[in-house]
């Protein structure tokens, strides 16, 4: 029972972690964000596990964090409210040719980073996107600008 | 026959930017997001501050010294541990201590509360009874030193006492972190 709490109790932890650290732009992870990743989970798993090794504990607490992922789920999927806290709300970078600067400042996104979405989509300047827009997954979407824009 | 799939008609559900686009972007619920994770930063610095200082112990607030009305014993130990860490509490038997061999005695909850692992060096006889144990000594030249190995199981406050039995103990309080 202990463990089971200690299991869900450490999802939470980390997921309200994991949100705090925040969005980064770029559909892979950079090597430090990998870093990041396992370091925490590793250091998680300690205080998690405890010194409880067996197979019992191991399928315990898995089956609790699995709970635990669908009620948030569950829940993400019926209260937008929910899942605005859970997954954040996009973010407009660039809006008709000009920046949303605090978006940028507060998300620590640079221009480069727009700019590599950018390229990726086959626009070679900045000036040839109408929009960019930080998604909830950390994306960064574009929008070119059309003919009349 | 096939069942027929649930269908709804699709709605501009999704806020839109300017009557165009469709982004569902909340800029008033990121200002207050921005405005809690400034919070929490402040917090998460806060706990690693307290954690150097020993608030969670393993740190300099979390020693602490007792010593015997008569100075004849004093005691070193953590009064803030954490559960499953090792922690050593070290008595010193002092030279106004005049006895022919020396006897400690610890009270039950050093070993339910706080884990008693081994003591240091090993005691020639051991005693139960009273709430606790008497450990007894070979007595060598004093000052000589005791050392009480704990990890802790749980988290909680534990009440342990040490001493020379049957005069007055020291007594302690242990927080034990989770």
């Amino acid at each position: 029972m202990d463990a089971a709490i200690r299991a869900v109790l450490g999802y939470f932890f980390l997921i309200l972690v994991v949100r705090v650290v925040g969005r980064r732009p770029g559909k892979q992870l950079t090597p430090f964000e990998f870093v990041l990743i396992f370091f925490i989970g590793g250091l998680a798993l300690t205080a998690i596990v405890g010194d409880e090794r067996s197979f019992t504990n191991a399928i315990c607490q898995v089956v609790a964090v699995a709970l635990a992922h669908y009620a948030i789920t569950w829940t993400r999927s019926r209260s937008p409210r929910f899942a605005r806290l859970v997954d954040g709300t996009p973010l407009i970078l660039l809006e008709r040719h000009e920046w949303r600067t605090q978006t940028l400042e507060r998300m620590h996104i640079a221009d480069a980073d727009v700019m590599f979405a950018a390229r990726d989509h086959g626009l070679s300047s900045l000036s040839e996107i109408d929009s960019a827009i930080l998604e909830r997954n950390g994306d960064i979407s574009i929008l070119p600008r059309t003919g009349n824009g | 026959m096939a069942s027929p799939a649930f269908k709804t008609p699709v709605t501009d559900s999704v806020a839109k930017i300017n009557h165009e686009l469709a982004v569902g972007e909340d800029l008033a619920f990121q200002r207050k997001w921005w405005r809690f994770e400034r919070a929490l930063w402040v917090l998460f610095v806060m706990i690693i501050a307290l954690d150097c200082m020993g608030a969670f112990g393993r740190g300099p607030l979390a020693k602490s010294q007792i010593e015997s009305a008569d100075r004849a014993i004093e005691a070193d130990y953590e009064r803030i541990e954490r559960t499953g860490t090792p922690s050593m509490m070290t008595v010193k038997v002092n030279e106004a201590a005049k006895v022919d061999q020396i006897e400690l005695f610890v009270s039950d909850s050093a070993v339910s509360g706080l884990g008693l692992q081994r003591v240091i060096p090993a005691p020639e006889t051991t005693k139960i009874g009273s709430g606790g144990f008497t450990y007894r000594f070979p007595r060598g030249s004093l000052p000589a030193v005791v050392r009480f190995e704990f990890q802790p199981v749980g988290a909680g406050f534990y009440h342990i006492a040490v001493g020379k039995p049957g005069e007055a103990l020291m007594h302690m309080t242990v927080a034990v972190v989770p």
